[in-house]
């Protein structure tokens, strides 16, 4: 993992890389997934625990998890292609 | 205790006014709380927490007056507003059509009249300069080619190409001329201004108009250092009674209300007039300095509270501006990022 | 009880660009639920999606706006509605009940306008290219016609001989007035000479009438200066002609190019800001006229203004179909609406409202039309929250020319709607389907497909 250990996020739902010195601001489903990614949670488990927090459905979430995923690739806070 | 909004805190090398107002206005009432009104997350201003006490990014004036308006009456019911003071171009037209709007809410401006600001227009100020009785460059508005060149056989190389609002480029020779001409139309429109170039001392006036013909002081000053942007970087305080005399009686004539900048040649004979700003420039501290704190003034002026008239500054006053840095954490930052305020 | 949901999104912060705000809808809820009381669900229920949608209070309020504007400042003015625009029957009916008459470039036009029910006399035939026949049918009919090259006056000449008759006309001048690019292709230019020369041939032939003057300096002009220079050539050129050929010039024609509020691309100003109001123009033309014309001289001023008065009545509502992520990591969305139907897409940045509120900040978009061709954008950069399938899209104003130049290609014309002063949705166009487009084939029989199902 590593890269998404070292962020330092608020709750306010903004990031802030040490090695880069970027900053990023965040809402708070991406802040949601960020903080399981960061725990290490499978992309199964992140769409699992988006459909019970929020009011969404499995289908929906499971395509914006993909879509959040290389959003964090393309800002290069996720390193290749990582079996999250 | 007074709640005050400025806008221009983007104190950089092409700085806006609001700093220098805030600063006037913490020395004419310590009391006062002043917000900073910014556009970026890193406009130096929002972080000069011993100036300015809190600073909201608002939405640019391009995305429309409702959104502008919404964004300072979140501010006034939130945490209290009584008065604003725009400092930068683009917001003007802006508030000066929303002054009354703005006053039911209870937030005070003091700004000119909508035809006030007109007059301001480049092509209007040769009618503005005969009123008052001092020159302008020989000037003629045109519109085509064929006008442009009629133009500058009239007055002889060199001239001054400007725009109507932005722009002015000192041009030697017709292809020079017809280039700046294609290149301002594209950027800002018509009509193009075509100026005699006037040789002199530049000097530049800084007052606040009681709208009713009179003021609450004047301060003339010479830039001594400009930048390579064209700022003022050193200044001294002049008292050229042909020119503050021109001043007054533009006050007088027009009836001006609010701040302004009259910017202007100065001759061993004549005054010509150059440009008026319908707000303060971003100098406006050094008014302050010499003891005429027009910013606090026109503040009062806002809330109905008769202000000071004398303005008796003395001459050979020098303005000397500097660089300084400040360390601080990313604690501002993330919060003017993530809500906006801090 | 679950949270409400957003989708998640990360924006990196780059100086310069750290403004909540930023070019954006972050606190502005562009939110349109309805159209003229009519909700958008409904109509789009009802006609399907894509959809075209005309207010006709807002139609009518715009040419009133820009009719008490001119008539306020000028004692004798025609409005003539320019039927490129939008000749839609509908549209055009309302305009010429509130008392436009017909402004046409080209003999389809005139026998639109002649199948609608307009007199010949309440037409006006512009254009560079004008088949003999129709300049028979138009001079037979009394229209007046604005010449446009030597040409044309030898072909009226032809038809005035062959009817026995000596039309009135009008000439069609082009000239300086200090709008880049200077439109110098239709007409006669006023600077070179060629104006006068038009009319020395004119007078010299003494089989035509001259008695008007037109002319169209250019589209979505921003500058009302540019008409005051217009209306003093103009003025100035008729009384030259009235004093060396004894020609009474009647009407002055100044043609249309006013602007919408539109947002041109690659303008940064909004358009309430950058757009002067119909008051600025009229305010300009009719100074000018007033200041350069002869005591109690007051030939008829004729305005062809379309986009001014249309572009406003109109919007279309489009419905998201997918959405994607660009390779630069920019958002995109498909959606059923594209260039084939939306031409003037390629000129304006579109105001885009949501038919409901979505939650999430805005980030710049693109949006895809449904063609199968890369020039098929609708936007290349709008701010939109993150949408959900089946968003419709609300974008206006695009009342002037997209139902006239919009073009069939791989998909059929959708319906357009037009929305009553009665609060009534009547269906103006029907949306096309296969019939409409095999219609004129002609398969040999020999090539008939002898597959079978």
């Amino acid at each position: 993992m590593g890269k998404l250990q070292k962020l330092a996020m608020s709750d306010e739902g903004f990031i802030f890389d040490p090695e880069t010195g970027s900053s990023f601001t965040v809402n708070q489903t991406g802040l949601f997934i960020l903080k399981l990614l960061k725990e290490g949670k499978s992309q199964e488990e992140v769409v699992e625990a988006l459909t019970e927090e929020f009011d969404v459905s499995r289908e929906e979430a499971a395509r914006d998890l993909i879509d959040f995923l290389e959003q964090l690739r393309l800002n290069g806070l996720l390193r290749e292609e990582k079996s999250v | 205790m007074y709640k005050v909004a400025v806008s221009g805190i983007n104190a950089v090398d092409n700085p806006g006014p609001g700093v220098g107002i805030a600063k006037s206005l913490k020395e004419g009432d310590k009391e006062l709380r002043v917000f900073g009104l910014a556009y970026d997350a890193m406009e130096p201003g929002i972080y000069m927490d011993w100036l300015i006490d809190r600073s909201f990014i608002m939405p640019y004036p391009s995305e429309g007056e409702e959104l502008f308006l919404n964004r300072l009456l979140y501010i006034k019911e939130k945490y209290g507003l009584d008065a604003v003071i725009p400092a930068l171009d683009a917001e003007l037209p802006l508030f000066i059509k929303g002054a009354q709007y703005l006053k039911n809410l209870g937030i005070k401006t003091f700004l000119p009249t909508q035809e006030q600001f007109n007059l301001r227009a480049k092509d209007k100020l040769p009618e503005v300069a005969e009123r008052i009785g001092v020159k302008v460059p020989r000037t003629v508005v045109v519109t085509s080619y064929e006008e442009l060149s009629k133009a500058v056989s009239e007055l002889g190389f060199p001239v001054m190409i400007k725009g109507i609002f932005y722009k002015a480029y000192k041009v030697q020779n017709m292809a020079q001329a017809t280039a700046y001409f294609n290149s301002i139309v594209s950027e800002w429109g018509y009509p193009i201004i075509v100026q005699e170039v006037v040789s002199g001392e530049e000097m530049n006036v800084v007052g606040v108009g009681d709208g009713e013909g009179g003021h609450f002081g004047l301060v003339g000053i010479k830039k001594l250092w400009i930048t390579s942007l064209g700022k003022i970087w050193t200044g001294v305080t002049v008292k050229n009674e042909k020119l503050l005399e021109a001043v007054e009686g533009f006050v007088s004539v027009y009836s001006w209300r609010g701040a302004f900048e009259f910017e202007c040649i100065a001759t061993d004979s004549d005054v010509y007039l150059i440009e008026i700003n319908p707000r303060f420039p971003a100098w406006v501290y050094f008014s302050t300095g010499v003891g005429v704190n027009l910013p606090y003034r026109l503040l009062q002026a806002a809330l109905g509270v008769e202000p000071e008239r004398s303005w008796d500054y003395e001459a050979g006053k020098l303005y000397v501006r500097y660089t300084d840095d400040l360390v601080t954490d990313m604690g501002r930052f993330q919060k003017i990022v993530t809500s906006g305020e801090v | 009880m679950k949270k409400p949901y957003e989708k998640p999104v990360i924006f990196k912060l780059k100086t310069g660009f750290m403004n909540k705000f930023g070019g954006g809808s972050y606190f502005l809820k562009k939110v349109r639920s309805e159209i003229e009381g009519i909700s958008v669900d409904e109509l789009v229920k009802e006609f399907g999606s894509p959809l075209f949608v005309f207010s006709e209070r807002k139609l009518r309020q715009k040419f009133r706006e820009l009719k008490n504007a001119f008539t306020l400042r000028y004692p004798n003015v025609e409005f003539s509605w320019s039927y490129k625009t939008n000749y839609l029957d509908a549209i055009c009916a309302i305009l010429h009940d509130e008392g436009e008459t017909a402004e046409v470039v080209s003999e389809f036009e005139y026998e639109k306008a002649r199948r609608l029910g307009v007199p010949g006399n309440k037409i006006i035939y512009n254009g560079p290219y004008k088949p003999l026949d129709s300049l028979r049918v138009a001079v037979r009919e009394g229209a007046r016609i604005n010449v446009d090259h030597f040409e044309e006056i030898a072909d009226l000449e032809q038809v005035a001989d062959e009817l026995g008759a000596k039309p009135r006309i009008g000439i069609r001048l082009n000239m300086d007035t200090g709008i880049q690019p200077q439109w110098s292709r239709f007409g006669f230019n006023l600077e070179s000479g060629q104006a006068i020369d038009a009319v020395k041939r004119i007078a010299a032939g003494g089989k035509l009438e001259l008695v008007g003057l037109h002319c169209h300096i250019g589209t979505f002009i921003l500058e009302p200066r540019a008409y005051e220079q217009e209306v003093k050539k103009m003025v100035e050129f008729a009384y030259r002609i009235e004093e060396e050929f004894g020609f009474k010039i009647e009407y002055l024609d100044i043609g249309g190019g006013f602007p919408s509020k539109n947002r041109l691309r690659g303008i940064y100003l909004p358009p309430d800001v950058a757009v002067p109001s119909v008051d600025e123009f009229a305010e300009g033309v009719c100074n000018a006229l007033l200041s350069s014309l002869r005591p109690g001289d007051y030939p008829k001023l004729i305005l062809e203004s379309g986009r001014a008065i249309v572009d406003e009545a109109g919007y279309l509502i489009t419905t998201v179909h997918a959405a994607k992520r660009m390779p630069n990591g920019r958002k995109a969305y498909v959606v059923d609406a594209g260039v084939n139907i939306l031409f003037t897409a390629f000129w304006y940045h579109f105001n885009v409202e949501l038919d409901r509120e979505v939650n999430g900040p805005a980030e710049p978009c693109i949006l895809y039309g449904p063609l199968c061709m890369n020039i098929d954008v609708v936007d290349d950069m709008v701010q939109l929250p993150p949408l959900p399938r089946g968003t419709r899209l609300i974008l206006s104003p695009v009342g002037a020319y997209n139902v006239t130049q919009w073009m069939q290609f791989i998909r059929y014309r959708p319906n357009v709607v037009l929305i009553g002063e009665n609060g009534e949705v009547e269906l103006i166009r029907e949306a096309e389907d296969l019939s409409d487009i095999v219609r004129r084939e002609r398969l040999p029989e020999r090539l008939e497909l002898k597959w079978k199902d």
